[in-house]
């Protein structure tokens, strides 16, 4: 069950204030960093929500962002359409992606679940790879940013398109734990301790899972958006599984079902990346070694593991004082 | 209300399940007694839409279920309790409660609302909670509360969807006299519209709170009747040898 304890909503807090601090003070290179981190938060919210909430481990959570990623660009480059509208296109596109398959997955459990949502990921991605109208692997550019000067903003700021794109981050986790305190999350929740029984007690367990799906999809869109609008170009490259693998890892290593520990894990994810791969192409081997380390410790990821401390700690203080 | 024909349910090529028929009546309390192995457990199964019978038919009201799926019969008023603990073993007694209750009011796929803090849910969680004796632990998580605790929510889950139809597997198996005793109160404190239906190997207890009573042996009725008639009866004599002569 879903709780946004106060040390989540800190942290929650900690790593959006340093995320606008650092790009407002860090130049243009950090501010390339904090919106690469921010779309990777944003996805691995999408993805913990059903992960880690519902029990459903997915291998296409990339394919979305991208799905909704050419939704958006082939609406505003190609067709000239407004980019908002455009941009609540590509969600719904993503959002009725993930439903169709998660009615097609939700069937199934397990590995069987991961497999499923792989095999259809990657059946999107050699559709967009192979397609020439949408550029192939050469992808397709010219996309445009959000206008935003009706409000006084430019987006081809990079500094307001960073403090944005973290904008993006709150209202995303805002309503990710708005639906996990909803009695949707409760059931989901529910489903994922004991499905059998849920359905024993009148849930049509397949249909919410499909609608479960279809909501960390729209967020997973909400990635795509930015994602497009950030490099302002798009490949396929974008929809492939490693993608999905490397939103997977955040998670985990951040910590699975507690929904601020992914975007934590985001944020250390990139700057692990960018920092080490100042020094060394194997970065990879540093995120692996501390992936195994999280996982050796008790799985629980790196706020999980604090968490548990805290919360262990707190409990024998009590236990002391009344003994 | 709920009536049952020819049911029949073979696994391979062990039949299990035998040309059960039966039907109850509105506010019936109905003990189904047999002996391990009977098909006692498999029937619950098949009126629940866990199982798929072979054939035969299934009816709540007059109207076949039979064709529908194990939530549809819920929402259609059909609630059970398992033999063998079935729980949300990681949520509290009071999380578990409300989840059903929320089921049961079909308010669980509410988006912008919390069921956990909806008057009628929790009105149902704290008269449930009554019901069961767990007000005291409503707040322990399920893993860490005692097994006759964890057996009391198993019903507590079933009674919380507020079903016209409840069955219960073995409700006090594994728990002392004194649970056995208020359990005993807790039926007869059932408001007398539900429709009950117990499988019980206690039958002194299988005795007070039945109105009728199916035996089965072997997938088969083998009796039905008063648990008078069922007292005197020389079949279920055999089949129970021993069991309640001493009292009887
Ligand atoms: N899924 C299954 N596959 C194969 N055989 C099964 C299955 N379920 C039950 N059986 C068999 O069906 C028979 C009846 O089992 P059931 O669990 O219904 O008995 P029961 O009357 O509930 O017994 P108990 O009093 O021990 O709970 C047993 O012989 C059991 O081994
Ligand atoms: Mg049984």
């Amino acid at each position: 069950m879903f709780h946004q304890t106060p040390a989540r909503s800190f942290t929650l807090a900690v790593v959006l204030a340093a995320l606008v601090a650092y790009a407002t003070f860090g130049g243009f290179f950090a501010r390339e960093i904090v919106i690469e981190i921010a779309i990777l938060a944003i996805l691995a919210i999408s993805l913990d929500f059903v992960a880690g909430f519902g029990g459903m481990v997915s291998l296409f959570h990339g394919a979305v962002m991208g799905l909704s990623a050419y939704g958006y660009s082939v609406l505003t480059a190609k067709f000239g359409i407004h980019p908002i509208p455009a941009a609540f296109a590509g969600i719904f596109l993503a959002a009725s992606f993930g439903a169709a398959v998660a009615a097609i997955a939700s069937r199934t459990s397990g590995i069987f679940f991961i497999m499923a949502t792989l095999a259809f990921g990657q059946m999107l991605y050699t559709i967009i790879f192979k397609s020439r109208w949408l550029g192939g692997d050469d992808g397709m550019g010219g996309i445009p940013r959000f206008d935003a000067s009706w409000i006084g903003l430019d987006f081809n700021d990079s500094l307001q398109f960073a403090i944005f794109a973290v904008f993006g981050i709150a209202v995303c986790y805002g309503i990710a734990a708005l639906l996990l305190r909803s009695a949707f999350g409760r059931t989901m929740c529910g489903i994922h301790g004991n499905e059998p029984r849920m359905r024993a007690l009148g849930v049509s367990t397949w249909k919410h899972k499909t609608a479960a799906f279809a909501i960390s999809s729209a967020i997973a869109g909400v990635a795509g958006v930015f994602a497009a609008q950030h490099t302002q170009y798009i490949s396929p490259e974008l929809l492939f599984w490693t993608v999905s693998g490397e939103v997977l890892i955040v998670v985990i290593l951040g910590g699975l079902g507690t929904l601020v520990g992914p975007v934590l894990g985001a944020a250390i994810f990139v700057l692990l990346k960018h920092e080490v791969g100042n020094y060394t192409d194997h970065w990879h081997i540093v995120v692996g070694l501390l992936l195994i380390v999280t996982v050796m410790a008790g799985g629980r990821g790196i706020y999980g593991q604090a968490e548990h401390w805290i919360t262990g700690r707190s409990r024998k203080a009590r236990e002391s004082l009344n003994a | 209300m709920l009536e049952v024909r020819d049911l029949c349910k073979s696994f391979g090529g062990l039949d299990v399940t035998k040309k059960v028929s039966f039907a109850l009546e509105p506010g019936e309390r109905r003990v189904v007694l047999g002996p391990n192995g009977a098909g006692k457990t498999t029937l619950f199964n098949l009126l629940v839409g866990e199982l798929l019978p072979t054939s035969g038919d299934i009816l709540i009201n007059g109207a076949s279920v039979t064709a529908l799926s194990v939530d549809q019969r819920a929402m259609a008023g059909m609630s059970r309790s398992y033999q063998k603990n079935n729980l949300f073993e990681d949520f509290t007694v009071r999380e578990n409660l409300a989840l059903a209750a929320a089921a049961g009011l079909s308010k669980e796929k509410w988006i912008a609302r919390d069921s956990f803090h909806d008057p009628e849910v929790r009105e149902i969680v704290l008269d449930v909670a009554n019901q069961v004796a767990l007000t005291d632990i409503l707040d322990a998580p399920v893993h860490s509360a005692s097994y006759g605790n964890r057996r009391q929510l198993e019903v507590g889950l079933a009674l919380a969807t507020r079903p016209k139809i409840l069955l219960m597997d073995e409700p006090t198996s594994g728990v002392g006299p004194g649970m056995i005793g208020a359990f005993n109160k807790l039926i007869s404190d059932l408001p007398r519209d539900l429709t009950v239906v117990i499988i019980e190997h206690d039958l002194d207890l299988a005795f007070d709170v039945a109105d009728r009573i199916t035996v089965l042996n072997y997938g088969d009725v083998v009796f039905e009747g008063t648990p008078d008639e069922t007292r005197g009866n020389q079949i279920v004599r055999d089949i129970y040898l021993g069991d309640w002569q001493a009292d009887a």
